[in-house]
Parts: structure tokens; C-alpha cells; sequence
């Protein structure tokens, strides 16, 4: 099987703007907006979702021949599952802080469809170098809009940049930022950009 | 009758002072998607609780007499998300026998909602929070009704948008996050209402 | 053919339940020390901060509650330090608190876990919180919103007077376990 690079470049480009998950797709929606009350809340969650499912779309680009079509979305379910439970665990060894602060989003990755979306859309359908760059492009698209969004709430909402505090003692932190109102509104707002930007492009 | 005031309290926090999609960011891919009509949301938030409900008894059955008997924590999502699948499946094939009305009215949203992040969520919450059976129960069907709630004005709202005039790059998911928003900031005014 | 694939999918799920089965089994044992050393961790930076003074501590056991006496260099009790929960605004919060039983005075208190609202309640956690307990004497406190003008004041965090009442309450009762459990009172 020869390696097309230039296929799996545009793989990997789609997931960055073209189909970036969260802001052209609109998917995984609740840990895009429940997680990034910092900057480095968001990183860590984009990385973590990252992990999963760069390694469920290569399981299951591997094994897609020897599962049945009608138990399909289960088998997909349990592999994203099994990687979630270990994201969890790795985290609450060796990163418990983070661990901490993500809570319950991290075993909810199991049901983000960003995840069983791309199995069902790409995984079950390609080669697996291709369903890596595909895993690879689409991770890091969520990664980056979640550093944005964390890190604009965190600088209106505390003044700070990854726990850096930049603004001083006279800036009087907006705390609507980091609670779920601002997190929503700062979203809508970034979706609203991003549209102005894609369509002045064309 | 303390116990019954307990309930109570939970109850009504679960609906409006922690609501799931509002407060908890939990089932925002279906709040986002299925609010454009009152009726259809309507629809998907019955569906919604009726599992959700469900699901809470099954998973505190489950967590409390197979997993933490057996001491196999680490099995916990991956059996909750078997169970969740499993759950909807049957509520579909149980609806669609008894029910073709029912069935009519809610067969599309069922399969959506395995993957609604709101019942994982809620499963992983009642350990999280070390509810009684009765309470699990209480907090699940709660949480459905927050949840209808927050979808029902949502698509309410989004109804009357339509004749209003939206800048163009905000039309779609934009406004509908931003209304989240100025909604979710109306819900923190419930927070003084009970003290827990 | 029915029979045949109904049977493929029983196999498939249950060879894939198994191997992800086994292998969380292996990453369970794998990081459960690291999870354990973590969390005895924390509660040993939690002892040291609401104790001052102590280079050793002695976990007992009274009336069902466990409770951590430190000692000093001389062999001294400094103090008791035990966890309170209870119910916060978002959760549960466990709160660390360390007692001088000599005098009926609370040295300090540390927070352990919460789920508060970041940014509001969850400022529980900050000094300027904390600090409110600092040497108060046991008994019930006031929560009050200006700066605390007398003994047993606290003053709430601005914007999370549930949380900072929640807290307020899980050091109270706690307060009454550790009394009852030393005898102490007076």
C-alpha cells in the first residue's frame, strides 16, 4: 500500500478550518464550552481528546474488515470507551491537578460525537496513514479553537494567560467570563468571527 | 418527612439552579441542534427524561451492586455507556410495540440520545455525588426536566428569531450560543434560592 | 445466514468487551500506587498547612472518625487535624481543618476537593478566604458580607455567600466531632 502524502496532507488540513469540529461542524460542544475557563484547562482537554481518538480511528481503521456492520457503532463505542478509561486513569497518576479541574469531561469524551463521528465518517472508510493524518487534523482543530476560547476567558475573566497574570491590580476581572454565561456568549461571538472571516475569504 | 424535603430541594435544584445545559454544560449538541421548533424539542425533552430517568436507576443498581461489590471501578464507563446504548434500544423497541403514537412522536430523537453527553453525564454525577437510590432517581428525572426546560424556551425563542433581523454571520449557531448565554445568566439568578 | 451473523456480532462485541476488559484491568493496577501516593499527598501538604510546627503525625481512630495528631520536635501534641464534608453549592466540598484543643481554637483550614463555580465559589480555595478561620475559638460563626469587626465573623466571598456559608457549616459540625470525640468543650 503506497503512501500518498499528498492525500494525507489534505487530511489533515480539512480538520484545522475547512471541517474544524467545533467551529464549522458545531460538535462537541459541551466540553468546548464547559472546560475552557483557562487556557490551560482547554489545552489539556483538547489533547486528552486528541489522544482518544487518534488512537480509536487507528484500532479501528485496523480491525474495520472483521466488524459486522450492525454491531458497528457499539465496537466503536467500546474501543473510544476503553481509551477514554485510560486517559482518565494516565491523568489522575501522573497530571492529577488537571485531572481535577476537567472532572467529569474527561470520561464524557466517550461521548463526544466529534470522536464516533469521524469513526463512522472516515475510520470505517480509509487506510489507516490516512485515518492518522485525519485523527491528527481534526485533534488539533479542536485543540486550537479550545487555547482560544480558554485563553480569551481567561484573560477578561482573570486577567491572566496560562496562570500568567498580564493585566495588574487595576484591571477589575469580568467573573461573567469564566462562568457558563460568558463561556456561550464568548463562543457565539468567535463562531460569528470565524464566518465573517471564511466567507470575506471567498 | 426531613427526607421528603431533601427530595424535594434536589429536585428543584436540578431543574433550575443546576441545570444540566445552562449551568452544566451537559446536552448541548441536542439543545443546538432540535430547538428550532417548540414542538419537536417538546418531544425530544420527554424522550430525554424518560431515559434519563431510567438510566439513573439502572446505573446506580449497576455501580452499587456489580461494580463497587466487585471492586471494578475501572470498568465504570465503559459499562455505563453499554447500558445507556442498551437502555435506548430497548425504550425504542418497548415504544414502537406498545405505542406506535408515542413511537411516532419521539422514534427519531432515540437514537440521538446515546450519544447525548446529558445521561453520561447524569451516570457519572450520581457516584460522583454519593446519592441514595431514591435520590439518583429523583436527580435523573430532575435533570430531564431541566433539560426540556432549557430546549422548550430555547426553541421558543428561536421560533420568534425567525422574524428577526440577524446580521448575517451571526444567523445559526452564533445567535443560538449568544441567547444561551443571556438565558443562562437569567438561570444564575435562581442560584440564592436554596441553600443545599 | 441470520443465524451465522447474529452470531459474528455476539462474537465481535464480546472479543472486544474482553481485550478492552483485560487491558483496563492492566492499566488499573498500573496506576492505582501513583493515584494512592497523589492523594496521601495532598492530604500530608493539607495536615502541614493546618498545623503549624509538626514533624510527626499519628493517625487515630474515635467514635468511627479518623483524626491526624501532630507533634512537634518535643514530642508535644500541636494539635488535631481531621476532614469535615458536606453539601456546597455545586457539590461536595471536604474541608481540612486543624485545632488547637488546649485552647478551643482553630488553627487554620485548607480546602481538599469542591466542584464550585470557578472564579466565584471556587475562591473558597484562596487565602483571603481561608483566613477568616484563622485562630477563631470553636463555636457557631457569623457569615456577614463586610470585613469581619469582631470574633466568630467571616466574611463571604462577594458573589458566593452559598459556598462560603457551605463552608462555614462543614467547619461547625466538624467542629462537633472533634469535641465530642476529645472530650473537650470544657
Amino acid at each position: 500500500m503506497a503512501l500518498d502524502l499528498k492525500e494525507m496532507f489534505s487530511d489533515f488540513k480539512n480538520g484545522l478550518w475547512a471541517e474544524n469540529p467545533i467551529i464549522r461542524l458545531v460538535i462537541g460542544m459541551c466540553p468546548t464550552l464547559a472546560v475552557t475557563n483557562t487556557t490551560e484547562n482547554g489545552l489539556a482537554m483538547g489533547l486528552a481528546t486528541s489522544f482518544v481518538l487518534i488512537s480509536s480511528e487507528i484500532v479501528i481503521s485496523l480491525i474495520k474488515k472483521l466488524i459486522p456492520a450492525n454491531v458497528r457503532i457499539p465496537s466503536y463505542i467500546l474501543i473510544i470507551a476503553t481509551f477514554v478509561t485510560f486517559v482518565d486513569y494516565f491523568l489522575k497518576a501522573f497530571y492529577p491537578g488537571i485531572a481535577e479541574s476537567l472532572s467529569i469531561f474527561v470520561p464524557l469524551i466517550v461521548v463526544n460525537c466529534l470522536i464516533l463521528g469521524r469513526q463512522e465518517a472516515f475510520a470505517s472508510q480509509h487506510s489507516t496513514p490516512r485515518a492518522i493524518a485525519d485523527g491528527v487534523g481534526m485533534g488539533l482543530g479542536f485543540t486550537w479553537v479550545l487555547v482560544l476560547l480558554g485563553a480569551i476567558r481567561e484573560f477578561f475573566g482573570m486577567g491572566s494567560i496560562f496562570g500568567l497574570t498580564l493585566l495588574g491590580e487595576w484591571y477589575r476581572p469580568m467573573v461573567i467570563m469564566v462562568l457558563p454565561a460568558g463561556a456561550f456568549i464568548t463562543l457565539g461571538i468567535l463562531v460569528g468571527i470565524m464566518n465573517y472571516i471564511s466567507r470575506e475569504g471567498k | 418527612m426531613e427526607e421528603f424535603t431533601q427530595i424535594l430541594l434536589l429536585f428543584i435544584s436540578t431543574v433550575l439552579i443546576n441545570n444540566f445545559i445552562l449551568v452544566r454544560f451537559l446536552g448541548i449538541c441536542p439543545f443546538l441542534g432540535v430547538s428550532k421548533q417548540v414542538e419537536t424539542a417538546f418531544s425530544m425533552g420527554l424522550a430525554t427524561t424518560f431515559v434519563m430517568t431510567l438510566t439513573a436507576a439502572a446505573t446506580w443498581l449497576i455501580n452499587t451492586f456489580i461494580l463497587e461489590a466487585l471492586n471494578l471501578p475501572f470498568l465504570q464507563y465503559v459499562s455505563f455507556i453499554i447500558v445507556i446504548a442498551s437502555l435506548v434500544q430497548f425504550v425504542e423497541m418497548f415504544i414502537k410495540k406498545t405505542s406506535p403514537v408515542l413511537y411516532k412522536a419521539l422514534g427519531i430523537f432515540l437514537p440521538l440520545i446515546t450519544t447525548n453527553c446529558a445521561i453520561l453525564g447524569l451516570a457519572l454525577l450520581i457516584p460522583l455525588n454519593g446519592y441514595s437510590f431514591i435520590a439518583s432517581v429523583v436527580f435523573g428525572f430532575g435533570a430531564g426536566v431541566g433539560f426540556t426546560l432549557a430546549i422548550v424556551l430555547m426553541a421558543g425563542l428561536r421560533e420568534k428569531l425567525e422574524f428577526g433581523d440577524v446580521p448575517g454571520v451571526l444567523k445559526g449557531v452564533p445567535v443560538t450560543l449568544i441567547i444561551a448565554g443571556i438565558m443562562a445568566m437569567a438561570f444564575m439568578g435562581f442560584s440564592g434560592l436554596i441553600s443545599m | 445466514m441470520e443465524k451465522n451473523s447474529k452470531k459474528a456480532m455476539i462474537i465481535t462485541l464480546a472479543t472486544i468487551g474482553i481485550i478492552s476488559a483485560l487491558l483496563l484491568s492492566f492499566v488499573y493496577e498500573w496506576t492505582t500506587p501513583y493515584i494512592q501516593a497523589n492523594q496521601a499527598q495532598k492530604q500530608k501538604q493539607a495536615i502541614n498547612e493546618v498545623l503549624p510546627g509538626v514533624v510527626e503525625v499519628k493517625k487515630v481512630e474515635k467514635n468511627g472518625n479518623i483524626f491526624y495528631e501532630g507533634y512537634d520536635a518535643n514530642g508535644n501534641r500541636v494539635g488535631v487535624a481531621f476532614t469535615s464534608t458536606g453539601g456546597g453549592y455545586n457539590g461536595v466540598i471536604e474541608v481540612m481543618i486543624g485545632v488547637n484543643l488546649e485552647q478551643n481554637q482553630i488553627y487554620k483550614i485548607s480546602i481538599l476537593n469542591h466542584q464550585e463555580t470557578p472564579g466565584l465559589g471556587a475562591r473558597i480555595t484562596g487565602k483571603e478566604f481561608k483566613s477568616n478561620f484563622n485562630n477563631q475559638p470553636f463555636g457557631n460563626y457569623n457569615v456577614v458580607k463586610t470585613p469581619p469587626s469582631k470574633e466568630m465573623q467571616v466574611q463571604a466571598i462577594a458573589g458566593a455567600t452559598i459556598s462560603s456559608e457551605s463552608v462555614t457549616e462543614i467547619i461547625e459540625s466538624g467542629l462537633d466531632k472533634v469535641t465530642s470525640a476529645y472530650g473537650g468543650g470544657n
